[in-house]
């Protein structure tokens, strides 16, 4: 049904948005809880920093990760002159972009549904015995867990449609970081690629509807406790 | 043993507490805002003192000048919340043995099958709490605190979200943890009613301060008491003797009460409302009423709009009237009186201890 090259696209992709929803998610349940649970001085300031990625225009997030971990970039010097980590143009660097521009989505609602969770259940578990730790892991994250859940499948939703951070930070490499919107946009720009392309539309049309379609199931499934 | 000896400002007032409490069972009485809350969040580390020191038979909790400040979690102190509190995505069962799986199983004082037994949570086992009632909810909750065996339960008006029938259902399982578990009680709320069907040791706080400590019976004639009592629908408290199930002696008198289950001799208190007594000039003929105390009216007075007739029929008693009743009756301090009481307005309290 789907040729060798369609395979690929469609596999590169979803290793990019699972890896993507992975390395997001600790940072997300951290910074959620942290959000949730604190308040200090500059809090707005650093929520909206937090939140900058969903209004910036995603080009312009892509050079910004371009400056500071390309090769020559701030950060991205150190990572290869002492690691031999090389960031841009791979793969990962696809990964590292559709996270950052995705993060907010996870963000939110993993702090929502934090800050919806009574915090006297928390203290009513410690009364009962149990430490920080453990009521964080047996009361909090499981009372978040529809949020939790709700963020993941938006931010790995995002990161497949993900277009304009991945081509300025990782390129449009074909079988390294040509992800299905990269390759509709390479067939559309070759003179007999409309066909090729609608048969990715289509296929990205139906994983991002899985995907809101299992956000929404697993909402309403997991909200009646 | 519990000793306090704390200080914590809070934005209207500043709780400021030094009291040792002796009894099994202390109850501490105070209306809404008095700091009952913040006290016993500072009992169970949910909160801390701004200095002080917090001791619970011999071992610190707290102390500022040890730098000691125990976690919730190793304090034991069984806490029953004001509103349930259940985890809401755990069943009864697993609510239940939450705290119980935490504690050391040489330190478990109590079995899950004997506490189901004994608050008869049987056929809520499997439910979650959404499809569990008011009153239901609150006798899971005080499972699941017994079932950490605490070395001190901590009730902070347990019965306040429920209505009238069904407090006075939770309440004999209240009695049976305080008789059968033997665990020390620090149990708060605004009802008189309440606290004497639990214990006559009382506590009395308002605006962070102490006003009264000690038996119910000495402290509630106080004038800095007697006020805050007669805001909360006022309760005449007399010492007893119980003859059989449905009559004890009051000095010479024998009054007919609801069935009780004491036995003979016992010392008990008895709790009447002062609107639930009726005055008389003559012994009662022709009337359904049992018990007829005669004494003599000591002064008549005016608090928040209500009348009260203080007489003493051995112990004050104080009966609410009418304006109206007062000028018809001609009541004057010196009078003899009959205060008239339907047995089933009487409630049966405390033993003596």
């Amino acid at each position: 049904m789907l040729t060798t090259e369609e395979w690929d696209i469609l596999t590169l992709s979803l290793r990019v948005g699972l890896l993507c929803v992975a390395i997001s998610l600790p940072f997300g349940i951290a910074l959620g809880w942290f959000l949730a649970r604190h308040h200090f001085r500059g809090k707005i300031l650093f929520d909206s920093i937090l939140h900058l990625p969903l209004v910036l225009p995603p080009v312009v997030t892509g050079y910004v990760l371009l400056i500071l971990l390309g090769r020559r970039g701030i950060l991205g010097e150190i990572l290869n002159d002492w690691f031999g980590i090389q960031l841009a143009f791979t793969w990962y660097a696809a990964v590292l972009a559709s996270a950052v521009v995705g993060f907010p989505l996870l963000l939110r609602a993993i702090r929502l549904a934090i800050e919806n969770i009574d915090p006297k259940l928390e203290h009513a578990a410690r009364t009962l015995g149990a430490s920080p730790l453990h009521v964080f892991i047996t009361v909090t994250m499981r009372l978040a867990m529809p949020g939790i859940w709700v963020g993941a499948l938006l931010t790995f939703a995002r990161s497949l449609g993900e277009f304009g951070a991945t081509i300025t930070f990782a390129a449009n490499i074909a079988g390294e970081t040509r992800t299905l919107p990269l390759a509709i946009y390479t067939f559309l720009n070759q003179p007999s690629g409309e066909d090729p392309a609608m048969r990715l539309v289509i296929i990205s049309a139906l994983i991002s509807l899985g995907a809101l379609i299992a956000s929404e199931w697993v909402t309403r499934r997991l909200s009646k406790v | 043993m519990l000793k306090i000896n704390i200080q914590k400002k809070l934005p209207t007032f500043t709780l400021q507490i030094n009291v040792t409490c002796p009894y099994s069972v202390t109850a501490i009485f105070g209306p809404s805002g008095s700091g009952k809350t913040t006290l016993l969040n500072l009992i169970s580390g949910l909160d801390h003192p701004d200095e002080g020191e917090i001791i619970f038979d011999n071992t610190v909790l707290y102390s500022s000048t040890q730098n000691i400040n125990l976690a919730p979690e190793k304090r034991c102190m069984g806490y029953v919340f004001q509103n349930d509190l259940l985890f809401p995505h755990l069943t009864v069962h697993q609510n239940l043995v939450y705290g119980y799986n935490l504690k050391d199983p040489e330190q478990r004082k109590f079995e899950p099958t004997t506490i189901i037994d004994l608050l008869e949570l049987h056929p809520l086992i499997d439910r979650y709490p959404r499809n569990l009632s008011g009153g239901e909810k609150q006798r899971v909750a005080l499972g699941r605190a017994i079932l950490t065996s605490p070395q001190l339960l901590i009730m902070d008006e347990p019965l306040a979200a429920l209505d009238q029938t069904l407090k006075d259902r939770i309440i004999p399982y209240l009695r049976n943890i305080r008789t059968h578990l033997n665990i020390p009680i620090l149990y708060v709320s605004h009802s008189v009613a309440e606290i004497l069907q639990l214990t006559g040791q009382v506590m009395v706080l308002q605006n962070g301060q102490i006003l009264a400590h000690g038996d119910f019976f000495e402290i509630a004639h106080q004038t800095n008491v007697l006020p805050l009592l007669e805001a909360h629908g006022f309760e005449n408290v007399l010492p007893v003797e119980v003859i059989d199930e449905t009559h004890v002696k009051y000095n010479t008198h024998t009054l007919r009460i609801p069935p009780c289950d004491r036995p003979a001799k016992t010392q008990i208190f008895i709790g009447i409302r002062a609107n639930d007594i009726i005055l008389s000039h003559k012994p009662p003929t022709g009337l359904s009423i049992r018990n007829a105390l005669p004494g003599k009216v000591l002064d008549i007075i005016e608090s928040e709009g209500r009348q009260l007739v203080y007489i003493d029929t051995g112990k004050r008693l104080a009966a609410e009237v009418t304006h109206e009743a007062i000028e018809e009756l001609n009541l004057q301090p010196g009078d003899p009186i009959i205060c008239l009481i339907k047995t089933h307005s009487i409630r049966v309290g405390p033993n003596v201890e």
